[in-house]
């Protein structure tokens, strides 16, 4: 097992720089999750590490190993990719096989290993049929199995899901996490669907636009994303960001919204005080005041307002409920239980110490 | 296609009729294009003398195959009255190394076109499309040179170099266009397996291939054989292949023209190629339009 270390690498195809320095240090046996819209380089640099693409700038190292220049099979990696890439003219056991085969492992060891990973993949049984006579989710742990087989220091999963329907993916995603438990093994996985990022990763990085915006924990990311990108892109349904003016009250700092309740725009005040950033700069400026919808919930604890519902969505256990806020729309969650009423008032709770807030011109947190 | 057509329509008087004239069409169509065959073998299997008495398409009395064996056997082409046999030969020898070394270069250099981009790939290809319009006189004189410095001017040997080269520019766009279908992605897992760039052809590409090779073989064998301009230009006397042998045969005349033996000549000729053609025929197509190779 190892480390993987990414120094200021850079990625450019001719003049267009599709990496810009992206720096990344990964422990022994961690998952990292490359997270980000389609297009941001997470391909391009999870490749990089493979070796199928070359370094523009930087450095690559697997423990204390600079790999730029080493060729892909000298890298003790194994990848999955989007596609599976099985090959057709082969059987299952030919496939995962394959590996070990060109690197001169005897033929008795090779199926004993290609039964030990058909086993722990439970899929035994297939052993002898061609990519074609599979379903999408058999060909998923094949290309699995094929990653498996040769124990390598780090694998890498390039949005390996994406092609499976809703229930296979969360059964896979399952085994993942389950097979990253056993074998402890340092994982690079490359997706675009923010829930599994949440739920796989040790350390999620987003990338926008070739470079990483924030490299931390699940829980980091989502209660204290460094920029409203962060902050819009992770979480379902998104953060509310609302813009508001922030002022001195008997109690300290607030920030003041409108709120419509009862058909009449009433003011409110969100209390400020346990942010933990200096904001006396930011007294008579306006500021973004992110909100999860989570925070904003039926009437228990925190600040108490009413507040009229515009439309409800339920969605199971919680109930989504549209407010308007400076005229703008605001999505509170609610338990299910609290509404039954579709349209008309109801009294909210606010926590604000899971509040963010954002600088409304560079978009980044304040701290 | 049709048979939806027949289930969607009630069978009116109006599609009857049109039915009719559409088989009527093609039928009339079928005689006219099969009436010249029909007479090149009929006339093969007569005797001189019903030839000159009966008319071109009545049927043979009886199956006679003299002229078939005289054509194989006996005929004079110029001097030499050996028969077609030695340059069948000729061309087998020839056609056969020149289809195998074409389509394999073909298979080699569409497989690193595709998968083993190098900086100006595009630009190489784009030459080597450029051969498929070269026609074959323009490339006679350099052709007969280089023939000439390597020393195989008049042999077998010569004409497989020739028509190894000039066919690989065909090969190659086969190859190419079909490669293209086939997913990076399995190159790159290969890669990562270990796999180097001829195990990657030989264990992952290659297997993929036999629609596109059934192509390439019928194509260049068809134009190997069936080539005059090549083996006139570049061979003389017992090195020719057939196709040339079969012309002179046609001019060389001893006296009477034995129409029988010429049209037997022919259908030997012709022979190899329709063969090929009932053999691996319905791949042709087939090969032509496979689409992507789904994993
Ligand atoms: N071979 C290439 N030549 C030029 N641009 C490329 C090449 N490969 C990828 N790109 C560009 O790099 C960017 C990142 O691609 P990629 O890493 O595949 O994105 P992602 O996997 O995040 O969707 C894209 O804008 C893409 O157009
Ligand atoms: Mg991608």
């Amino acid at each position: 097992m190892a480390s993987l270390t990414i120094k200021n690498a850079v990625k450019r195809y001719g003049n267009v720089e599709v990496l810009k320095g992206v720096d990344i240090d990964l422990q022994d046996g961690e998952f990292l999750v490359l997270l980000g819209a389609s297009g941001c380089g997470k391909s391009t640099l999870l490749n990089m590490i493979a070796g199928l693409e070359s370094v523009t700038e930087g450095e690559i190292s697997i423990g204390d190993r600079v790999i730029n220049d080493v060729h892909p099979k000298d890298r003790d990696i194994a990848m999955v990719f989007q596609s599976y890439a099985l090959y057709p003219n082969m059987t299952v056991a030919k496939n995962i096989a394959f590996g070990l085969e060109m690197r001169g492992v005897p033929k008795a060891e090779r199926e004993t290993a290609v039964l030990e990973v058909a086993k722990m993949l439970q899929m035994d049984h297939l052993l002898d049929r061609k990519p074609g006579q599979l379903s999408g989710g058999q060909r998923q742990r094949v290309a699995m199995g094929r990653a498996l087989v040769r124990r390598p220091e780090v694998f890498l999963f390039d949005e390996p899901l994406s092609n499976l329907d809703a229930k296979l993916r969360l059964e896979m995603r399952t085994e993942i996490k389950r097979l990253h438990k056993r074998l402890n093994a340092t994982m690079v996985y490359v997706t675009h669907d923010q829930i599994e990022a949440l739920t796989l990763a040790d350390r999620i990085a987003i990338l926008k636009d070739g470079e990483v915006q924030q490299l931390a924990s699940p829980a980091e990311i989502y209660d204290q994303p460094v920029n409203m990108f962060v902050a819009g892109l992770v979480g379902s349904p998104p953060m509310n960001f609302i813009k508001s003016k922030v002022t001195q009250a008997d109690t300290g700092l607030v920030a003041e919204v409108s709120v419509l309740a009862n058909g009449v725009e009433q003011p409110m005040l969100l209390d400020l005080s346990q942010q933990p950033a200096d904001l006396t700069d930011w007294i008579g400026r306006e500021v973004i005041v992110g909100l999860r919808p989570e925070a904003i919930t039926q009437d228990g604890q925190g600040a108490s307002f009413d507040s009229d519902i515009d439309v409800t969505e339920a969605t199971g256990a919680d109930t989504l409920c549209v407010l308007t806020w400076n005229g703008q729309e605001v999505m509170a969650r609610v338990s299910s239980g609290y509404a039954q009423i579709i349209e008309g008032t109801m009294a909210f709770s606010i926590d604000m110490s899971r509040a963010s807030l954002f600088d409304p011109k560079t978009e980044m947190r304040l701290s | 296609m049709s048979d939806q057509a027949t289930f969607n329509q009630p069978r009116t008087g109006a599609s009857i009729a049109l039915r009719v004239l559409l088989w009527a069409v093609l039928i009339v169509f079928a005689i006219w294009f099969l009436l010249p065959a029909y007479v090149v073998v009929g006339t093969s299997l007569k005797g001189l003398e019903e030839i000159r008495g009966g008319s071109l398409l009545a049927l043979p009395h009886e199956l006679n195959f003299s002229s078939w064996r005289h054509a194989w056997s006996e005929a004079c082409i110029g001097v030499n009255c050996t028969g077609l046999e030695p340059y069948f030969w000729n061309s087998v020898g020839m056609a056969i190394p020149s289809v195998i070394i074409s389509t394999l270069l073909g298979a080699l250099t569409g497989y690193s076109l595709t998968k083993f981009k190098f900086k100006g790939a595009n630009l190489v290809f784009a030459l080597i499309l450029f051969g498929c319009f070269v026609p074959f006189q323009v490339v006679i004189l350099p052709m007969a040179v280089t023939l000439g410095k390597i020393g195989i001017t008049n042999t077998v040997y010569g004409l497989i170099l020739v028509h190894s080269v000039y066919g690989m520019a065909f090969t190659t766009l086969f190859f190419r266009n079909y490669y293209v279908t086939i997913p990076d992605e399995l190159v790159r897992a290969a890669t990562i397996d270990g796999a180097g760039f001829f195990t990657i052809f030989r264990r992952i590409i290659l297997p993929l291939s036999p629609p596109i090779i059934v192509v390439s073989v019928i194509w260049q064998f068809t134009q190997i054989w069936n080539d005059f301009l090549f083996g006139a230009s570049f061979t003389t006397g017992g090195a020719q292949p057939i196709m040339v042998a079969m012309n002179n045969l046609v001019n060389t005349t001893t006296g009477v023209k034995q129409y029988n033996v010429d049209m037997a000549a022919a259908l030997i000729t012709a022979a190899p190629t329709i063969f090929v053609y009932i053999i691996a025929g319905r791949y042709f197509v087939r090969g032509l339009t496979a689409g992507s190779v789904k994993g």
